[in-house]
């Protein structure tokens, strides 16, 4: 699935496309807003929540690797568990 | 007189408050035919097996958060599986992952795998996934109307 065939679905049909064939990349706080990571594909897919697991606020998509900037901590830290594993 | 059937144990551990509340609210429906017991980690809910009367019924389902403190939730399915009695006993690894080495580690211990919702509504879906795992006989007692 392209980016923009992506973007084209209905917020449901987003979410669900999500949970059957994302990958979870991490999850972090913004002003007390979890946002959640998602790879989908050649692109990312951030949600934005109203109550984390409850109310999605907003769901934003990038083909770019800058989204995945605020959660390389947390990337990091699991490929070191991984390899101490 | 007609004797009512006593309800059904189901055991969820997880350390995130978020997904407890979110579980505990979707198993609100069937409360009249379950009996809900959270707990926030592997050993509370190795301590509260262990600590099961011996007459008491074994919990119909074991839910289980996979990244948990202390001991994770592929540590207790082990642990379990090596538990005289609880070698048969449904067991859901319930986890955000989609690792397919989670999924065939749930697998080769005899345990389903559901990944966590991202919402609500996907949430009263997973639910009925839960009762899909037990017994035939278990979906039946949970899902009766009274």
């Amino acid at each position: 699935m392209t980016m923009y065939e992506f973007k084209i679905l209905a917020d449901d049909e987003q979410i669900d496309v999500l949970y059957r064939q994302g990958v979870y990349v991490g999850k972090r706080l913004c002003n007390s807003t979890v946002m959640v990571l998602y790879q989908l594909d050649g692109f990312y897919v951030e949600i934005s929540y109203r109550k984390y697991r409850h109310y999605i606020s907003s769901i934003r998509c990038s083909e770019g690797t800058a989204i995945l900037d605020p959660y390389l901590d947390q990337i990091q830290a699991e490929l070191v568990v991984k390899k101490d594993n | 007189m007609t004797q009512i059937p006593p309800k059904s144990l189901v055991l969820y551990a997880d350390d995130d408050r978020d997904d407890l509340m979110l579980v505990r609210d979707s198993f609100l429906k069937y409360s009249s035919n379950v009996r809900l017991v959270t707990v926030h980690d592997g050993v509370e809910a190795m301590d509260f097996l262990r600590h099961l009367d011996p007459g008491d019924p074994l919990p119909c389902l074991i839910i289980l958060d996979m990244n948990m403190p202390r001991l994770s939730g592929k540590d207790v399915l082990i642990a379990l599986r090596r538990m005289e009695g609880y070698e048969d006993v449904p067991v859901i690894l319930f986890t955000t992952s989609s690792m397919p080495s989670d999924k065939a580690f749930a697998q080769k211990h005899s345990a389903g795998y559901i990944t966590k919702p991202l919402n609500a509504r996907q949430m009263e879906f997973i639910i009925d996934q839960f009762i899909d795992h037990c017994t035939e006989e278990v979906r039946k007692q949970i899902r009766r109307k009274d």
